[in-house]
C-alpha cells in the first residue's frame, strides 16, 4: 500500500491532476471483465472437459455393448481384406429416409466420397453410388453413354441377335455362393433383375428376381439407372458391370466392378448390418453424430444427429464478435473444409483402433463452430482384438452459445458498470477537487497582506476529511489571528508601558534643570549633559507617539462621520496652502473645474492628501514640482500626487502601504534623522482610502524619473 | 496660604517628581498612591486642586471612580487627568465625569504648571465679580478669559481647559486661520494631528448641544481653523 501510495505520489501519473489519476483508477474497473473473461475461460475448459469425458463415458458404453458382434458390424464375422482394388468397394451411405426409386438422380451426391468412378471405352464412364436405408441396400447408376440399345423385346432376354445394352448385378450370398443378375429393357421405366438358370438339356432361361428391381431412365449425358436390393440377400462383395452395345446381337464393350471373364464381384460392400443401426438408434441423442468404423477406418455405418431443441444460434452483433475475438483469441480453430474434418474423424478413430478411447477438438462446419468427439474401440468377444471403432462427435456450438450470452451479459454489464464506475469518479473527482480549489483559494486570501485574518472558510461543515482539514486550517488561522492582533497591539501596548518610565525619567530632568538653574551649584558640563538627555528623551517620545499614531488614526477612522463634500474644492483649497508650507517645492494642480462631490470625512481626506504630499517632498529635491491631480467619474474620483526623483524599489510597489514598512534608507530623506519615520504615512493613506471604499497604488513615472502614488475612492 | 495639591499616582519616582515640581512653584503637594489613601484623605480635608492618573495601583480605572467621587465631595474643585493612555474613549469619559482637563503624560511640567495656575486662577476668579474687560463677545459668543468660562445665546458650554484655550486662540482674532501648531502653543499642548482634530471635534459637539444650528468653527482644508460670526 505504501509503495501503492509513493508510486501515486512519485510515479507516472503523479504529474497529473487529481482528476486525471481518479480516473486512471477508475478505469481499472476494465480488470472485472478481464478477470471475468478468465473465469469464463476456466469455466469453459471444465464444461468442455466435463462434456468430453462424458461422451467418452457413452461411448465406450456403446462400444461395449457392441462387444463381439461382428455379424452386426460386418453381416460377417469379420470385414474381408481387400482383393488388391479396393476402389471397386462400395460404401453406402446411411440414409434417414428411402430414396424414390424413379431413375432420377437428383436425390443423390455425386460429389460424395463414396461414389465410385469407372471409365469406360470411348467417353463412356459409371457413377456408381450406394445407399442404405433400413434393410435396404440402393444403387445408382450414373452412366454417360452416346445410346442405349434397348432389347429388341422383353422376351427374348437371351437371344443373342436381339439383345442390346445390360447392367450386371454381382454378390456373394450368404451361402457363399455367388449371385449374377442382369437387368435389360425395351423401353424406359421399370426394370427388374433376372438370373440365367440353367435348366434341364442345358437350357437357359432369364428368371426373374422379384425382390430386385429398379428404374431406368435416361439423363442429360446417358441414362440413369436406380436399384433397390434387399440387404439380407447380399454378402460381402457386390458389383456392377455394363455391357455396352453399338446395336442390337453386336459384340459388347464390358466396363464395371465386376471382374469381365467370370462375373465375380471383387468389390466390398462395407455396409453395416441393419441390426446395427437399429441398435444404435436407441444411444442417438439430440445433437450427437453416431459412426462405427472397422478397425481400418472404413465408415460402416453413420448415424446423423437429431436436431437440437431450442435454439443455440450464436448471437450476432458487434460487440459479442469483439468479445469472441478477445476471449478466443485464435484458440479455437476457424472453420475447416469437410475434407480435413473428415480426416481429423479419420486420425481419431485410427487412434481408437489401437485400444483406447480417445477424445479431441475439431472445428465445426461453421465459423468458430467447435466439434467435441469421443472414440472408442469395439473389442472381438474374446476382449483380444479390435474389431471396430465407434466414434461419437457433438457440436460444442451449444455450450459456446451458452458461455458466450453469459460472457456477452457479464461484459455488457461490467461495460455498465466501469463506465458508471468513470462517471461516479470523474463526478466524485470533479467535485472533490472543486471543494479542495475552493479551500485552497480561501486559505490562499485567509491571510491578508497586513495579517487581517479572514476565518471564513468553506467545508467547515463537512463531515468528511475535507471538513477536517478545514476546521484545522480554521483553527490555525484563528491561532495566527490572535498572534497578529497581539503582534498589530504590541506597539502600542509597548508605547503604552515605555511611557511609565519615560515620564520619570523626563520629568526628573526637567526637575534636575529647574533645580540646576535655581541654585547654579551644577557644573557647565553637567548642563550639555542634561541637555542631551533631554534630547534623547524627547525623541524616544516622539517614537512613542509615533508607534501608537496607527492606533489612534484607527481609532479616528472608525469615529469619523461622512458628509457631502466638494472634493474638487478640498484639493484645490489644500494643494494652495501647501504653497505656504513647504515653499521649497512647487506645487502643481489639476483638479476638474466643475464641482465633484462624494460623501465621506474630508478631514481624513486632508489627512491623507497630507501624508501624500509629505511623502512627495521627502522624496524630492528642493525646487522640484509636485503635482496633485484629481480625476472624477460617475462613481470614482482618483487623487495622484507624482513627484520626481528616485524611482520605487521594485518590491516597494506592493508593501509600501503596509504599517511600520520602511523602504527607503533613512539617508535618503534629509528629514530622516529628525523625525522618526515608521512608513506610517501611508499605511494612513491606505487606511483612508479604505474607510472610502477605495485602494492605494504606487509606481514609478512612466520615465523612471519619480514616482505617482494614486488613490482611488469611491464617491458614494 | 499655600494652595494644596494632591496627587493620585501610583508610580511613586512620577508622583514625587510631581510633586517637587509643584513645591518649587510653592505649592504644598501631597501625593497617594491609590484611591482608597487618597479618599480617606479628601474626606478629612479637600484639596484645592487634585491630579489623578486613570490607573491605580489594582484598580485600572481607579481614577474614572476616583474622579467621580471628588466630583461628589465638591463641584467647584479642579481636576486633571494626567495618564500614559492616549485614547480617544479615555479622554471622552475623563471629561465626562467633570475632570476640567485631560493630560498625557508627555506633556512637560513646565506646561502642567501652567495649567495648575491657570486652574486656580479661574477659581479666583470666580470668587470675584467678572471683570468686563476680560470678556471678549462675539456675536452669540460670550468668552470670560479669567473665569475661563464660555457661554452661547447666554448658556453655559462647558469645555475642558485645553478646549477653553482652542476657542479663546480661534475668537481672539475671528476670521484668522490658526493652524494646527498655533492651536496647540495656545493649548500649552504637544498634540498630534488628530488629537487637534478629535478637539475641534469636541468643541463643535459641545456647542451643538446647546445650539443645534452651531457652525462657527470652520475647517480650512490644508491650513487649520477659524472662527466664523
Amino acid at each position: 500500500m505504501s509503495r501503492f501510495t509513493e508510486l501515486l505520489k512519485t510515479g507516472p501519473i503523479s504529474g497529473f491532476r487529481l482528476r486525471t489519476k481518479l480516473l486512471l483508477l477508475a478505469l481499472t474497473t476494465l480488470a472485472l471483465p478481464w478477470a471475468g473473461c478468465q473465469y469464463a475461460r476456466e469455466m469453459e475448459s471444465v464444461l468442455r472437459e466435463s462434456e468430453q469425458q462424458s461422451l467418452l463415458a457413452v461411448t465406450t458404453t456403446i462400444a461395449g455393448s457392441l462387444k463381439g458382434r461382428q455379424e452386426m458390424l460386418f453381416r460377417a464375422d469379420s470385414l474381408p481384406g481387400s482383393e488388391g482394388n479396393n476402389s471397386r468397394d462400395i460404401t453406402p451411405v446411411v440414409l434417414s429416409g428411402a430414396p424414390l426409386i424413379d431413375g432420377i438422380a437428383d436425390e443423390w451426391d455425386t460429389d460424395a466420397r463414396n461414389v465410385v468412378r469407372v471409365v469406360g471405352p470411348g467417353n463412356d464412364s459409371l457413377q456408381l453410388l450406394a445407399a442404405t436405408h433400413e434393410r435396404w441396400l440402393y444403387l445408382a447408376l450414373l452412366v454417360r453413354d452416346n445410346r442405349w440399345v434397348f432389347d429388341a423385346s422383353e422376351l427374348t432376354p437371351l437371344d443373342s441377335e436381339s439383345i442390346g445394352d445390360r447392367v450386371w448385378l454381382a454378390f456373394d450370398d450368404k451361402r457363399g455362393g455367388q449371385q449374377r443378375l442382369f437387368f435389360s429393357s425395351a423401353g424406359p421405366g421399370a426394370v427388374r433383375g433376372r438370373r440365367i438358370e440353367t435348366l434341364e438339356y442345358g437350357r437357359e432361361s432369364a428368371v426373374e428376381e422379384p425382390r430386385i428391381g429398379g428404374v431406368w431412365h435416361r439423363s442429360r449425358d446417358g441414362w440413369v439407372m436406380e436399384i433397390s436390393v434387399p440387404l439380407s440377400m447380399v454378402g460381402q462383395h457386390l458389383g456392377v458391370l455394363i455391357d455396352d452395345r453399338d446395336r442390337r446381337g453386336a459384340a459388347r464393350a464390358s466396363y464395371g466392378t465386376l471382374e469381365i471373364s467370370d462375373l465375380r464381384a471383387t468389390g466390398r460392400l462395407i455396409a453395416a448390418s441393419p441390426d446395427l443401426n437399429d441398435h444404435l438408434r436407441q444411444f442417438s441423442q439430440p445433437g450427437v453424430e453416431l459412426t462405427v468404423a472397422s478397425d481400418t477406418g472404413a465408415v460402416l455405418t453413420r448415424l446423423d444427429a437429431p436436431a437440437l431443441p431450442g435454439d443455440y444460434t450464436r448471437m450476432r452483433g458487434f460487440l459479442p464478435r469483439m468479445y469472441r475475438l478477445f476471449l478466443d483469441g485464435g484458440a479455437i480453430p476457424r472453420s475447416v473444409s469437410q475434407a480435413e474434418r473428415e480426416r481429423s474423424a479419420q486420425e481419431l478413430t485410427q487412434r481408437a483402433a489401437r485400444g483406447r478411447a480417445e477424445t479431441a477438438l475439431f472445428a465445426g462446419r461453421y465459423e468458430n463452430s467447435v466439434i467435441v468427439a469421443a472414440a472408442a474401440p469395439i473389442f472381438s468377444a474374446d476382449g483380444r482384438r479390435v474389431i471396430g471403432v465407434i466414434q461419437l462427435a457433438q457440436t460444442a456450438d451449444r455450450w459456446l452459445t451458452l458461455r458466450d450470452r453469459a460472457l456477452t451479459r457479464l461484459l455488457n454489464l461490467t461495460l455498465f458498470v466501469t463506465l458508471f464506475a468513470v462517471g461516479a469518479a470523474f463526478w466524485f473527482a470533479g467535485r472533490m477537487t472543486l471543494r479542495i480549489s475552493r479551500l485552497g483559494a480561501a486559505s490562499e486570501t485567509a491571510l491578508g497582506r497586513e495579517g487581517n485574518v479572514s476565518r471564513l472558510l468553506p467545508e467547515v461543515d463537512s463531515r468528511d476529511e475535507l471538513g477536517d482539514l478545514s476546521r484545522s486550517f480554521s483553527s490555525l488561522l484563528g491561532r495566527l489571528d490572535e498572534y497578529t492582533g497581539y503582534l498589530r497591539t504590541l506597539a502600542g501596548k509597548l508605547a503604552h508601558e515605555i511611557r511609565t518610565p519615560l515620564t520619570i525619567i523626563r520629568s526628573s530632568l526637567e526637575n534636575l534643570e529647574s533645580e540646576s538653574q535655581s541654585s547654579k551649584e551644577m557644573p557647565e558640563n553637567a548642563r550639555v549633559y542634561i541637555a542631551r538627555a533631554r534630547e534623547g528623551s524627547e525623541r524616544l517620545g516622539a517614537i512613542l507617539s509615533a508607534m501608537g499614531a496607527a492606533t489612534r488614526v484607527e481609532e479616528a477612522i472608525a469615529h469619523s462621520e461622512r458628509q457631502r463634500f466638494d472634493l474638487g474644492a478640498l484639493v484645490r483649497a489644500t494643494v494652495a496652502a501647501y504653497g505656504a508650507a513647504f515653499p521649497n517645492r512647487r506645487f502643481a494642480c489639476e483638479v476638474p473645474a466643475d464641482a465633484a462631490h462624494m460623501s465621506g470625512a474630508p478631514d481624513l481626506i486632508v489627512q491623507m492628501l497630507d501624508k501624500l504630499v509629505d511623502n512627495a517632498v521627502d522624496f524630492s529635491a528642493d525646487g522640484a514640482t509636485i503635482s496633485v491631480a484629481l480625476r472624477v467619474d460617475d462613481n470614482q474620483a482618483e487623487i495622484s500626487v507624482a513627484n520626481p526623483g528616485p524611482p520605487l524599489p521594485p518590491e516597494a510597489a506592493t508593501r509600501l502601504f503596509e504599517s511600520l514598512w520602511q523602504s527607503r534608507a533613512e539617508n535618503d530623506t534629509p528629514q530622516g534623522r529628525l523625525r522618526p519615520h515608521f512608513g506610517l504615512g501611508l499605511y494612513i493613506v491606505r487606511l483612508i482610502a479604505e474607510f472610502h471604499g477605495g485602494t492605494a497604488r504606487a509606481a514609478n513615472l512612466p520615465d523612471n524619473s519619480g514616482a505617482i502614488f494614486s488613490v482611488r475612492l469611491t464617491r458614494w | 496660604m499655600k494652595k494644596n495639591i494632591a496627587i493620585v499616582e501610583d508610580e511613586r519616582a512620577i508622583r514625587d517628581n510631581y510633586a517637587a515640581a509643584f513645591a518649587r512653584e510653592g505649592y504644598a503637594v501631597r501625593g497617594y498612591p491609590n484611591r482608597r489613601d487618597a479618599m480617606t484623605a479628601f474626606a478629612a480635608r479637600l484639596p484645592d486642586l487634585a491630579v489623578i492618573d486613570i490607573s491605580l495601583e489594582d484598580e485600572p480605572e481607579g481614577g474614572f471612580e476616583l474622579c467621580r467621587e471628588l466630583r461628589g465631595l465638591s463641584a467647584e474643585l479642579p481636576i486633571i487627568f494626567l495618564t500614559a493612555r492616549d485614547s480617544e474613549l479615555d479622554a471622552v469619559s475623563g471629561l465626562r465625569l467633570g475632570a476640567d482637563d485631560f493630560l498625557t503624560k508627555d506633556l512637560s511640567l513646565a506646561h502642567l504648571i501652567a495649567r495648575v495656575n491657570a486652574l486656580f486662577r479661574r477659581v479666583d476668579a470666580l470668587r470675584r465679580p467678572t471683570e468686563e474687560k476680560q470678556v471678549i463677545r462675539r456675536g452669540a459668543l460670550t468668552l470670560d478669559s479669567e473665569r475661563m468660562s464660555v457661554t452661547w445665546n447666554g448658556q453655559v458650554v462647558l469645555l475642558s481647559l485645553t478646549e477653553f484655550w482652542i476657542v479663546y486662540a480661534l475668537t481672539k482674532h475671528p476670521g484668522h486661520v490658526k493652524n494646527r501648531q498655533q492651536l496647540m502653543d495656545a493649548a500649552n499642548v504637544v498634540l498630534d494631528d488628530n488629537t487637534i482634530t478629535s478637539h475641534i471635534k469636541r468643541i463643535r459637539r459641545k456647542f451643538q448641544v446647546v445650539d443645534e444650528k452651531f457652525d462657527a468653527v470652520h475647517t480650512v482644508y490644508g491650513m487649520g481653523y477659524r472662527w466664523v460670526e
